[in-house]
């Protein structure tokens, strides 16, 4: 493993819960002391979508620059709108499933009417907070959390025109990335992950490859914020996952009626360029977790035993909570 | 490992000329991976790692001509504010002209700015008059777009924060601040192609025992040893001779890869913390030093007159920038050469940095007197402005000197503005291949003539879509706009 300097001698498990203790706090002095402005490149781009764009256009549009939300903008009144993610595509995948006369208006849907379709199926819309570029990464971190989102958009006021400016997104994973990048500490985060209670082994929901594919997008809205369900063979093995992007796929072009399919047919539409699926045990520690989130596009672990059978999920909300308030 | 392949083994050699077209593999290398290259090697660095001739005495020659102590600060400012090309080194080299343009015209708008005007306007102004005058007649045209007055009210607004905050405490805290000079000793250079090194000192303060930096100069293997400074605790200096371009480096105290607080930082691709810093290019003044020594001649034979009717020049060249009219300078511009760009580039470089050695004998450094002489303001138009056979007859003359493969190039003008042949959204899409871990968006550092003008590709499916590459404090943020069209 290529984490600088020496190695840390294995050690008596009070010193070791000693050394995690004092490396999780000094993360989280880190975090503290740098802002969301930080993280950003030094030159980067940002795909704006105006809210007066239909969606089945802005889909292509995300899925053309290789992204999977993007900041919206109301020419109307200047003003940032709001995220577009792929929980507003599942839901206007489930509000078609239900109303399938209504295909005419789904197809001429535009993203302001994205409220509309929350209300007609009776989804909690999600309150986009947004924070300050130059506040604590830490605040952030925080608001993230406890907003449920996956995101945070960046945003600041010109000066002049007092008007808003969308700077940026942030994501949990570009936060983790970037603590994992810039925080040695990490090397010391050696306790398993069974000791910190942070794996999440109660309901975990699951499907197998032959479930229709609108099943699976139904349990990506009825857990209320799962951005994957995971695939399991008959015995309950994990042999892959099906992602809440991987919708973004399936409908692309405007086309619902492919609904029908199963999943592992549905998978058959994700790009090449798919990272795989991502595993640990209970006996893997942080220090290695976050080092494969640095390397890879990871969003989550899914836990197995020694045998391969899905017993539990790490995400990345999991490690960020941890990191932010557990070992005080 | 990242994405260059590792050589553990490989021997160390010096600082590549090619070494600016790397940097963008270099920042995707993982960085800690790159540290434990490093380490492996560290024990032969000791011993080798400082090559003396990065020693060299840096002797700026703005320091030297100028009692203001502003003056370094507007170069390092400068530095970023121009070269902030790090991924092609001809672009970086035309930015400046346009840089130039922009000055011009912010003068030709504010005319003569007012007399109390901080020191480093009157630098700018001053630097700004030099080119002005000397600018091929498209220069004109150009300034006076709106391209010229939008840039001109972004650099009012950079100029003054820069200089006056970022840049003075970087200064005085004894950070990092280059100075773009070129040895005072040169050998006489011949015309071939070295890239110009320019003297960096780079300075640790924050303690440690043993400070290292290693960066995208070394290609993030070789590791540099600091040197204590004396009678300073915890502060560690050494002075590189580094290529012009952007730079990025870490320190490695105590075997711990940090980053100094007191220099700029930013985040490369992988999201790594880094420092950088930006090199004026001073490439003309080697590249160029031989033509010049033939230009000179030729100048002085032509511009002897011009310097007889300038009277009030001789004793204070280094004010000259409030006269109303545009002063001449008695430099010829004009230096054709390989490439229709670089012609213009190297003008404006050659101009803004002037060769420290002049030629015949004369180097700046050797005496004031001599270089007071040496640069006279004029107002005569030189002929070679004028008279079109004496232009033709210089550009042959000045062919015929290069022997180059490109004759007669000077001819046909470039079919785009340099800045249009360099669109960084245009490079993103190449970068984004398929598993590249560039998932920030980040993109390459913007010529900075395309900043806050308005990008828009083609219209497909009535969807319009609109970029604008804007600063946001000091990075980029290059905004993607979709709307239907209404």
């Amino acid at each position: 493993m290529p984490s600088s300097g020496s190695q840390v001698q294995a050690s008596d498990p009070q010193t070791i819960e000693l050394e995690q203790k004092l490396a999780v706090q000094s993360i989280r002095v880190f975090l503290q002391s740098k802002t969301s402005y930080d993280v950003l490149p030094v030159s980067y781009r940002l795909i704006v979508l105006d809210t007066s764009l239909l969606v089945k256009k802005s889909l292509n549009i995300l899925l053309q620059n290789n992204v999977v939300s993007a900041p919206l903008w109301d020419a109307q009144t200047s003003k940032f709108a709001g995220l577009l993610t792929s929980s507003d595509f599942i839901n206007v995948i489930q509000y078609y499933f239900h109303n399938p006369d209504k295909f005419e208006l789904v197809d001429k849907l535009q993203l302001n009417g994205l409220k509309d379709i929350e209300k007609a199926i009776g989804v909690q819309p999600y309150d986009t907070k947004s924070i300050h570029p130059f506040k604590p990464l830490y605040e952030a971190c925080v608001m993230m959390i406890e907003s449920r989102s996956r995101r945070i958009p960046l945003v600041d006021q010109d000066e002049e025109t007092q008007r808003e400016i969308v700077v940026s997104v942030l994501t949990q994973y570009r936060i983790l990335k970037f603590v994992a990048l810039n925080c040695k500490e990490i090397r010391y985060l050696k306790r398993p992950l069974r000791d910190l209670n942070i794996i999440s082994t109660n309901n975990i929901m699951s499907c197998q490859m032959s479930t229709p594919v609108i099943d699976v997008i139904q349990l990506l809205t009825l857990a209320g914020g799962v951005s994957s369900v995971p695939i399991v063979d008959d015995q309950g093995k994990l042999i892959n996952v099906y992602e809440a992007v991987d919708v973004l796929g399936l409908i692309k072009g405007g086309i619902y009626n492919d609904l029908s399919l199963s999943v592992g047919e549905a998978l058959m539409r994700r790009s090449d360029d798919f990272e795989g699926v991502f595993t640990c045990t209970e006996d893997d520690k942080l220090s290695a977790i976050l080092d494969t989130v640095r390397k890879s596009r990871v969003h989550r672990f899914f836990v197995v035993d020694t045998n391969g059978f899905l017993t539990g999920v790490l995400t990345l909300s999991d490690i960020l909570k941890y990191i932010l308030f557990a070992e005080s | 490992m990242g994405n260059l392949p590792s050589h553990p083994n490989r021997p160390h050699h010096k600082q590549s000329p090619t070494m600016s077209q790397n940097v963008k593999d270099v920042s995707m290398v993982d960085i800690n991976e790159a540290m434990n290259d490093s380490q492996a090697n560290d024990s032969d660095q000791n011993g080798s790692s400082v090559n003396p001739s990065n020693l060299t005495q840096s002797l700026s020659k703005m320091n030297i001509d100028d009692s203001n102590e502003l003056t370094p600060q507007l170069s390092s400012r400068k530095s970023t504010l121009i070269f902030n090309d790090d991924f092609d080194e001809t672009p970086s080299q035309h930015k400046h002209i346009e840089h130039q343009n922009n000055y011009d015209a912010r003068r030709n708008v504010a005319d003569n700015e007012d007399e109390d005007e901080d020191a480093v306007n009157n630098i700018i102004t001053d630097r700004s008059d030099g080119s002005a005058s000397s600018l091929s007649p498209e220069s004109s045209t150009m300034s006076s777009g709106e391209q010229g007055r939008t840039q001109n009210v972004e650099y009012a607004n950079t100029s003054q924060e820069g200089f006056n905050k970022g840049f003075s405490e970087n200064q005085y805290e004894g950070s990092a601040h280059q100075s773009p000079s070129i040895k005072e000793q040169q050998p006489q250079p011949t015309p071939d192609r070295r890239p110009a090194m320019v003297p960096v000192e780079i300075t640790w303060q924050q303690g440690g025992s043993k400070v290292y930096v290693t960066g995208s100069f070394t290609g993030w293997r070789k590791m540099i040893g600091l040197v204590p400074v004396a009678n300073k605790p915890g502060v560690f200096h050494i002075k590189l001779q580094l290529p012009a371009g952007t730079h990025r480096f870490r320190f490695i105290v105590d075997n711990e890869l940090r980053f100094s607080d007191f220099l700029p930082t930013a985040t490369d691709q992988m999201g790594n913390f880094v420092n950088y810093l930006e090199i004026v290019s001073p490439e003309s003044m080697q590249m160029m030093d031989y033509e010049s020594n033939a230009q000179q001649q030729n100048q002085q034979k032509q511009n002897a007159s011009n310097l007889q009717s300038s009277d009030n020049s001789v004793q204070q060249p280094q004010q000259q920038h409030h006269t109303t009219a545009p002063p001449q300078v008695r430099r010829q511009p004009s230096q054709s050469k390989d490439g229709k760009l670089s012609a213009r580039s190297q003008l404006a470089l050659h101009i803004e940095e002037d060769p420290d050695d002049m030629g015949n004998g004369y180097t700046r450094f050797k005496g004031e007197q001599q270089s007071k002489t040496d640069y006279e303001y004029t107002q005569d138009i030189p002929a070679v402005f004028t008279d079109p056979s004496v232009m033709e007859q210089y550009y042959l003359t000045l062919d015929q000197q290069q022997n180059n493969q490109q004759n007669m190039s000077w001819l046909t003008p470039p079919q785009l503005p340099p800045q249009l042949e360099n669109v960084i959204l245009n490079n993103y899409n190449k970068n984004a291949e398929p598993g590249s871990e560039n998932n920030s968006g980040a993109l390459p550092i913007p010529n900075h003539v395309v900043l806050n003008h308005l990008a828009t590709s083609s219209i497909k499916h009535n969807t319009l879509c609109v970029a604008s590459i804007v600063r946001y404090k000091r990075k980029y943020a290059t905004q993607i706009l979709y709307a239907p069209l209404q």
